[in-house]
């Protein structure tokens, strides 16, 4: 480095601005970088700021899951008895049943217009600025996941919360009751949820990225995502439903995301698609959920990241 | 601005010898271009082989008409694009092989105004700041001197968003300097700004580039590159015609310009607007035809007259514009010539060549003007009816 710092003090200044005194006339410099993780750290800051910008967008989508979570319990509800009974046991109440179905709907609707951001940084010209920075492109990019993160991880826990509380309603039984499996289990359920929002927003990316549209991305996000969420075990435990349903529910990542979640909520396999046994209990529900999931997040990221480096080569066209 | 990198060539031709102008001796050059192309995926080719090489410490313009290929070529110099073929270095890091190197050397300032709408000013050049690591106990004072360069400290809290266009530029500025880069690419740095704003800017510039800061900018205001810039390079049709410095490129245009109004030219062409002239008052009907004969017959006249040496002559809106090494002296034996041929001088005018004309003569187009049409060098006094001189 000593080539450059005697490069740049070659041309010495010699009649600066009066006003702006000494921060000038400093010498310019090289940048240091901050390394990957005060990259991300930047980055997640820059998207949680934003995010708080848009005060009733981040309510509507808070709120919007618990009007959700309740109509369906009250509407589904008071015809899911039997179905219930014969696929996980007549203690589990419908409002335990659906709750792992609203975490994994609410994180889907987050996780599906993820891929915004990135084309609005690509209109705005914040992409390419980034891209022209030391910031690393990785890293750039995990920093919005991890904002993404952020804002599920409260979102699941606020739908938790609501669940508790409509169980209480409905039938008195306290929140251990509602989440038998304890503090183990709230853990599971965010671990399985973030997992779960991973591919999801992968998937999210690369339509931004082929479409490099607002609009085109979240109509995508919207019709593909909401029918997704009725051909899998989300509302109706899969034995009562059409056989066509649960053929499409088995390669459906909808179904290992609820079926990982129900089973970290309710502790037992729940898992219907895929008849494991090897684990025991819930694990044999789990495990598998968790390994679809890493391999839906694995080729859906691997895609989006190829696009993404792609785009940063491009990015000027 | 400096002089300490004066090149040694001084012709105004179409040269390639860019790369080997400057001096070499202390360590790499700041950019180093060798031969680039860019050739974009439907097969334009945007850039056709450009050579650069500018010192550290230089202010060095980057000139050409629109689409001549300056953004296309910056965005190569900043590690955005690969070229098609050639090389791209800054401060001897290639753009390709060592493209996070390039990164932390230079800020660069899109033509498209980059700002994040959601954050507020301050949050935006916060942001910027940080991402190219500059210290935090630096941070805020270098974020708050920015602020106050770019005019912008009293909106500091305001949402970007809320920005007018020029505000924005403003702030994008700031984006750009924040971190003190050594390279500095400033494209179109302050088109559509008011002239205050852009005074501002363009000391800044002066004074980053004063304290050692090399500055590469495209621009259409050609009196501040006149002003500031230490070299100008001329880029047409993805080609670099010339590399000089603002004074050799306008000696090489031939010798000072010398602007005559003709009587029944500029109202031939403007009929009505005819009241600022005094003997216009002509009843035979007036029209373009007649004002490019007008014209033409004095273009015949200047020819034969043989007042100066080697003229080139060109139409201007009002009459001809002269250029030649002896105008000054020759310009009387014309007047009489003129009376001779019943052609009536209202108006003249001698001064030094503009960058305009450097522009005009090497690539055959003017430069975009834009709404610089009104801060345009030399053009101020062209309707002078005294023959003012004006200095060199």
């Amino acid at each position: 480095m000593s080539d450059d710092s005697a490069a740049a003090a070659s041309a010495g200044g010699t009649d600066a601005v009066e006003t702006r005194a000494a921060a000038i006339e400093a010498q310019p410099q090289r940048a240091q970088g901050t390394g990957a993780i005060g990259d991300i750290w930047i980055s997640v800051k820059r998207w949680l700021v934003k995010t708080s910008r848009n005060p009733f967008v981040t309510f509507t989508s808070l709120v919007q899951p618990v009007i959700f979570f309740v109509l369906m319990a009250e509407v589904f509800g008071a015809v899911a008895g039997g179905a219930l009974t014969n696929a996980v046991g007549a203690d589990v109440s419908y409002v335990t049943y659906l709750t792992p179905a609203i975490v994994v709907q609410s994180a889907l609707a987050a996780a599906s217009i993820s891929g915004i951001g990135l084309v609005i940084d690509m209109d705005s010209g914040m992409f390419e600025k980034t891209l022209a920075s030391p910031m690393g492109r990785g890293t750039m990019f995990l920093g919005k996941v991890f904002a993404e993160v952020v804002r599920i991880v409260v979102q699941t826990a606020i739908i938790l919360g609501c669940g508790a509380v409509l169980l209480y309603l409905e039938t008195g039984d306290g929140p251990g009751t509602f989440l038998e499996t304890g503090v183990a289990g709230f853990l599971g359920v965010l671990a399985i949820t973030i997992l779960f929002a991973g591919a999801f927003m992968s998937f999210s990316n690369i339509v931004a990225l082929v479409t490099r549209d607002k609009e085109a991305t979240i109509l995508i996000a919207n019709s593909l995502t909401f029918p997704l969420l009725f051909v899998s075990s989300a509302f109706l435990p899969l034995q009562v439903l059409p056989d066509w349903i649960n053929t499409v529910a088995t390669v459906n990542p909808i179904t290992y995301g609820v079926d990982g979640v129900r089973a970290a909520v309710l502790g037992e396999d729940v898992m219907t698609v895929i008849d494991v046994t090897a684990f025991g209990g819930a694990w044999n529900t789990i495990v598998p959920a968790i390994a679809v999931l890493v391999v839906f997040n694995v080729v859906l990221g691997a895609i989006a990241v190829r696009l993404l480096h792609r785009a940063s080569r491009a990015a000027v066209q | 601005m400096q002089s300490q990198h004066a090149p040694s060539t001084s012709t105004g031709q179409p040269t390639d010898t860019a790369a080997s102008t400057g001096s070499n001796d202390g360590g790499p050059a700041a950019i180093r271009a060798e031969d680039v192309h860019v050739t974009y995926a439907d097969g334009t080719e945007a850039v056709s082989g450009v050579d650069l090489a500018v010192e550290p410490g230089e202010c060095f313009g980057f000139l050409g008409p629109n689409g001549a290929g300056k953004s296309t070529t910056i965005q190569t110099l900043v590690s955005l694009l690969h070229p098609t073929a050639g090389s791209v270095s800054v401060h001897g890091h290639d753009v390709v092989e060592d493209a996070q190197a390039v990164r932390e050397y230079v800020g660069y300032m899109p033509q498209e105004t980059s700002v994040d709408p959601e954050l507020t000013a301050r949050e935006n050049v916060r942001f910027a700041a940080r991402i190219h690591g500059v210290p935090a106990a630096e941070r805020e004072e270098r974020v708050e001197e920015l602020l106050d360069v770019v005019d912008l400290a009293d909106v500091a809290d305001d949402l970007a968003e809320t920005f007018s266009g020029g505000m924005a530029k403003r702030l994008d500025a700031a984006n750009a300097l924040v971190h003190r880069p050594p390279v500095v690419f400033l494209d179109e740095p302050t088109t559509g700004l008011d002239p205050e704003a852009r005074m501002e800017l363009w000391d800044y510039f002066e004074a980053i580039n004063d304290a050692g800061t090399t500055v590469f900018l495209t621009t259409q205001y050609l009196e501040e590159v006149d002003r500031l810039c230490d070299r100008i390079a001329l880029l047409q049709d993805g080609e670099v015609v010339a590399t000089d410095t603002p004074a050799s490129l306008k000696a090489a245009v031939g010798g000072d310009v010398l602007e005559v109004s003709l009587a029944g030219v500029d109202d031939a062409e403007h009929s009505g607007s005819t009241g600022k002239r005094g003997a216009t008052d002509r009843t035979d009907d007036p029209g373009p035809a007649r004002g490019t004969e007008l014209r033409d017959h004095a273009a015949s006249v200047v020819r034969s007259a043989n007042a100066f040496d080697d003229p080139t002559v060109e139409r201007t809106d009002e009459g001809l514009a002269i250029t030649a090494s002896d105008v000054r002296t020759g310009v009387m034996e014309l007047f009489v010539a003129f009376h001779d041929a019943g052609l009536t001088v209202t108006g003249v005018d001698v001064r030094s060549p503009t960058l305009d004309d450097v522009f005009l003569s090497l690539t055959g187009e003017a430069i975009d003007e834009g709404e610089t049409e009104t801060t345009a060098p030399g053009r101020e006094s062209r309707h002078g009816a005294d023959a003012e001189e004006v200095t060199r």
